[in-house]
């Protein structure tokens, strides 16, 4: 497989090594061991030595020590016939490559004839030639903030050189629109290098464009290197010699890859191997063997026969590049501010689905190589066919792929959609999946709005929110009623799958559970524990959401709970939740029950969609949602209740859930379950009939929803009793609710 | 038997933020106790006041407001200068006004050569408060540190959504940043997370859990605060022990009972200046009492009153 690229690294660093030594010796003969050398004003010596060995050279006499260091390092051109290992060798070799092209640069600024610039930013036309050589401190610094920002999502060393001028442009086009750095050095067998060809196309390079010439030749490559790795020691605190965490950095931060454009020689793979060290991949256009096991690099290391017209994508694919768009290309101004904007019919241009059409907004994900990021299309009439006040179905059709992308994110970045497009001033949207609903205004129409902005939208701020996950994002606007009812069959066979998705699983199988402390900053003790089976109390976090959020943000609210053993069944009790639970809760909590009203039971925060309350003279569980505002059996509101239960603290007798727990099996099941609920304010008791209905069924008990209480029936314990043992209410006949605390 | 005082043992420490460089340069924090609880562990730097400098002042400033400075109202080095040397100032934050876009929008040179002046002329650290317009800040705070390399400046106030461009350059140019979240201790330590995580030590950051005047929600600063500080010291969460400064006179000072005269409003009484004096002392000795490290004063009457009360508080 890739014993071909690491034995011509490890051959070509033989020959980097012998000739450099060669030069090394020639220069002593010629100025002696003492004399000076350096790259221009740097405080960092030769760069990839002193970052990696922390060894200063300061003279030629002390370059004889990397020397043996480099020979060390070097292992022998495997053998055709001999299986040995040839990773770890391979990436030696290339290390010693890498301190060779280092000295051999700085040997190149003794004497009269550098070939360098010295310390400029950007060659000009009066300049002789247009090589930069190695960047000095001031220009590190500058630039080197903007990797730390984030402005440079990373930098791209191209060697050789492209099929031709325009090509060259067009690559290096495509990397500055992603405000990547783009390094060049090196030519190809005919002595044309990248550089040239785009001084020929009339593309302005230099530190200020982002292109940035380094040198002719191969070695020049290293200031590639060079510039990573003081990065890694000024602003990664590095200390020079400490190799791994040099190597790390660079690895973790600076989202460096190669372009190798046309034929390899053996010089340029002893490079690629040097690179690997750092978490370097190599992508080519050519054809050789991949070296794709990943382990060093993030992804794979070596990427070959990679079209010239498909190449930065790939590459930012293979080095895991996010990419941030910082303005989003739409004719309208865009923020939250609009969010909450209306639309009234006659400022209105379109309106899209809704009540009097139909639509669909729906998000899925594909694999890597089969989504074309950025990619818009409009099937059916665009905005330029429909008559003011016009009326168009609409299916928004969004394609997702990512390395780290999840089946299960795909509802959730679905339900982005409605936020994300509300940004816009001009676009009014309602609704989700097949219940979307949206008008473009009459402004933005005129500003120029076209539905391809849709899929401006959603692709900008996918990939800046959610850049974690997503790393391709491509949107197809629907308006042809045909072709919507066509995809929305599909639509609904999918969400029917995942609304089944969370309901097939379960506490016992999962092993990692979810917190929330996003309720902690006015309620300073409280933490949610949100399993598959119990969503967080204010209904909009269940264990899918909370899991996602972690994913996107892991210094987030929501941090996983490894369960740990089980302590307690019935109640809900486990281990790592309860060691979780006590320094989260600031200490105030020892142990939280998840199924349990009586025993330590959760906290309470404020935002608790609904109350269940215990009812002890029925035996049985109340619950009153936000929403009611009438007395209950319990002897209070809802608000109430709520100050008296919320805050964070834990109340026994008394918890804040959310609606849709009702209906899980986990349903205060350490005391019995939906068997117990014997009282409801009658709007959620309907709102909830399915699922006591179903939950009724499996307990066998399925007329349970008509022994229900609710308000009509009565709001003080001693009037519901009556009805309780009219009906037969099974609480009645249970344990006492009193002996079970 | 002998009454022994009950104490606290803390397993928690602040960590500490030097501003300014050379022998000019101050440490603060790096408290092992509660604000003023020498009896429970070391408070090994007293809380500090940086006295602010405006580049330029709003017209309705009203005169008791203006007093103190009105020879040098319109030239903030010399309001610098005087600052330290009338009046004893032991640090200086420069407020900038101009760069906001809403306003006079000066550009980010202008600001880092204003602040490359005053590193000229005064003798104490400087602290520099942007526009708190949340783009430019980044821009203009991003170029006083390229500017003025190397000079430990504390800059602020980063953000959630600038914080990156802020955070980079400090630690690019050798300065320190003001991490500001919106009273919530989660958002505190998470911003302290992310800064970190570009890079900057802990022992740079700052943070402003964001301050509230007297009678306008002071009272929220306070919890707050003390929340981080008892989270960084009860429970040695290390993402939340870095020292925190509030932003004090700007939010004193246009408090209504500040603003207002007695012709206004008769109940507040003719003094106007000493309503803002003590609203601004009380404000910032609240601060101080919640565990503020760094208090950013405009009056030096109220400056002086609250070192005293400090001075003794620490004795
Ligand atoms: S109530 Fe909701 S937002 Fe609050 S902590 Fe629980 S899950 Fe998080």
């Amino acid at each position: 497989m890739s014993k071909q690229v690491i034995g011509a690294g490890i051959r070509g660093a033989n020959v980097v090594v012998d000739r450099v030594e060669g030069k090394i010796n020639a220069a002593i003969e010629k100025y002696g061991k003492d004399q000076a050398v350096a790259l221009p004003n740097t405080a960092y010596y030769l760069p990839v030595i002193y970052g990696i060995t922390g060894e200063k050279v300061e003279t030629l006499g002390d370059m004889l020590p990397i020397m043996e260091k480099c020979r060390q390092l070097l292992a022998d051109v495997p053998v055709d016939n001999c299986w040995t290992p040839y990773l770890g060798p391979g990436l030696d070799s290339g290390m010693a490559a890498l301190f060779a092209f280092d000295m051999e640069e700085a040997l190149k600024y003794l004497g009269d004839d550098c070939p360098y610039l010295a310390s400029k930013e950007d060659p000009e036309e009066t300049d002789a030639d247009i090589w930069l050589g190695a960047a000095d401190d001031i220009i590190l610094r500058k630039r080197g903030v903007e990797f730390v920002d984030g402005s440079a999502p990373g930098f791209a060393v191209i060697v050789g050189a492209a099929s031709n001028p325009e090509a060259a442009a067009k690559i290096a086009k495509e990397l500055q629109e992603k405000s990547i750095y783009v390094f060049m050095a090196s030519n190809n067998e005919k002595g044309t290098s990248f550089a040239k060809q785009l001084v020929e196309a009339g593309v302005q390079i230099g530190w200020n464009t982002r292109l940035v010439p380094f040198g002719f030749d191969h070695p020049s490559a290293i200031h590639g290197v060079g510039f990573a790795v003081r990065a890694a020691l000024t602003f990664g605190g590095k200390t020079p010699g400490d190799h791994v965490g040099v190597l790390k950095y660079i690895k973790d931060r600076i989202f460096a890859f190669i372009i190798a454009l046309g034929p390899v020689c053996d010089e340029q793979y002893a490079a690629a191997c040097g690179a690997i060290n750092f978490g370097v991949p190599t992508i080519a256009d050519t054809d050789f063997p991949q070296v794709l096991p990943t382990g060093v690099c993030t992804y794979e290391h070596v990427v070959t026969n990679i079209p010239e017209s498909e190449i930065v994508t790939k590459a930012i694919e293979v080095r895991g590049l996010k990419i941030t768009i910082s303005k989003i290309d739409i004719p309208m101004p865009y923020g939250p501010a609009f969010e909450g904007e209306r639309i009234k019919k006659d400022a209105m241009h379109v309106e899209l689905g809704g009540p009097k059409s139909f639509g669909f907004e729906f998000a899925y994900s594909k694999p890597l190589d089969q989504v074309e990021d950025g990619k818009f299309t409009v099937i059916g009439p665009n905005i330029k066919d429909v008559e003011e006040g016009g009326l168009l179905p609409i299916g928004i059709w969004i394609e997702l792929a990512g390395r780290k992308f999840q089946e299960d994110f795909e509802p959730i970045l679905e339900r982005q959609c409605h936020h994300l497009l509300n940004g816009a001033e001009g676009i009014l949207h309602i609704g989700q999946r097949d219940i979307v609903w949206m008008r473009i205004s009459k402004k933005a129409v005129a500003a120029g709005f076209t539905f391809e902005h849709f899929g401006t939208i959603l692709h900008a701020k996918m990939h800046n929110e959610f850049g974690a996950i997503v790393d391709k994002v491509q949107v197809t606007i629907i308006t042809d009623a045909d072709e919507v009812n066509k995809r929305m069959e599909i639509c609904r066979k999918t969400w029917t799958e995942r609304d089944n998705r969370l309901s097939d699983m379960n506490d016992e199988t999962t092993e990692t559970f979810y917190s929330c402390s996003l309720c902690q900053s006015f309620a300073p003790t409280h933490v949610c524990v949100v399993t598959p089976e119990r969503p967080g109390l204010c209904g909009a976090y269940n264990w899918l959401d909370c899991r996602a959020s972690y994913e996107i943000n892991e210094h987030g609210p929501n941090q996983p709970i490894a369960k740990g053993d089980v302590m307690d069944e019935r109640l809900g009790k486990w281990k790592g939740v309860d060691e979780f639970v006590i320094p989260a809760s600031g200490n105030a909590f020892e142990s939280f029950a998840a199924y349990s009203i009586l025993v330590d039971p959760m906290t309470s925060c404020g935002c608790f969609e609904a109350i269940a309350a215990c009812l002890f003279a029925a035996n049985g569980i109340m619950v009153v949602d936000r929403d009611y505002s009438g007395e209950t059996p319990c002897g209070m509101g809802f608000s109430t209740l709520a100050g008296s239960v919320g805050g964070g603290l834990q109340t026994p007798g008394f918890v804040g859930i959310s609606k849709f727990y009702i209906g899980s099996k986990k349903f205060i099941s350490a005391e019995g379950g939906i068997k117990r609920l014997c009282w409801l304010p009658k709007a959620l008791k309907e709102a909830s009939k399915d699922m006591i209905d179903a939950r009724g069924a499996e307990v066998g008990i399925p007329n349970l929803y008509d022994m229900i209480a609710t308000e009509e029936n009565g709001t003080d314990e001693e009037t519901i009793m009556a009805f309780l043992t009219e009906a037969g209410h099974p609480c009645l006949e249970m344990e006492q609710l009193m002996e079970m605390m | 038997m002998a009454f022994s005082a009950q104490t606290e043992k803390y397993s928690g420490k602040m960590g500490t933020l030097t501003l300014g460089s050379g022998d000019q340069a101050i440490t603060v924090g790096g408290q092992a106790a509660m604000p003023f609880a020498a009896f429970d562990g070391e408070l090994p730097n007293k809380p500090i006041v940086a006295m602010e400098v405006y580049d330029v002042v709003s017209p309705d400033w009203p005169a008791a407001v203006v007093e103190p400075f009105k020879d040098v109202i319109n030239d903030p080095i010399a309001w610098a200068k005087k600052n330290v040397e009338e009046y004893g100032a032991k640090a200086i934050c420069l407020q900038l006004i101009s760069t906001d876009p809403n306003g006079d929008d000066k550009d980010a040179a202008y600001a880092a050569d204003l602040v490359a002046k005053m590193l000229d002329a005064i003798s104490v650290p400087l602290v520099v408060w942007g526009s708190g317009n949340v783009e430019k800040d980044a821009e203009v705070l991003a170029k006083i540190c390229e500017v003025n390399e190397g000079k430990n400046l504390l800059v602020g106030p980063a953000v959630e959504e600038n914080y990156k461009k802020i955070a980079a350059a400090a630690l690019g140019y050798g300065h320190a940043v003001v991490s500001q979240s919106p009273i919530d201790v989660n958002m505190a330590k998470q911003m302290n997370i992310l800064i970190s995580n570009l890079g900057l030590p802990m022992d740079k950051i700052i943070m402003e859990p964001s301050t509230a005047a007297l009678g306008y929600g002071v009272e929220y600063s306070y919890s707050v605060m003390e929340r981080i500080s008892l989270a960084a010291l009860a429970q040695n969460d290390e993402k939340m022990q870095c020292p925190m400064i509030n932003d004090i006179g700007k939010e004193c000072w246009k408090a209504r009972e500040v603003m207002l005269t007695d012709k206004e409003e008769p109940g507040f009484g003719p003094d106007q200046e000493k309503r803002g004096i003590l609203w601004e002392a009380i404000t910032a000795m609240d601060m101080a009492i919640a565990g503020s490290n760094l208090l950013i004063m405009r009056n030096p009457k109220a400056v002086k009153l609250v070192e005293e009360c400090i001075d003794e508080l620490m004795a």
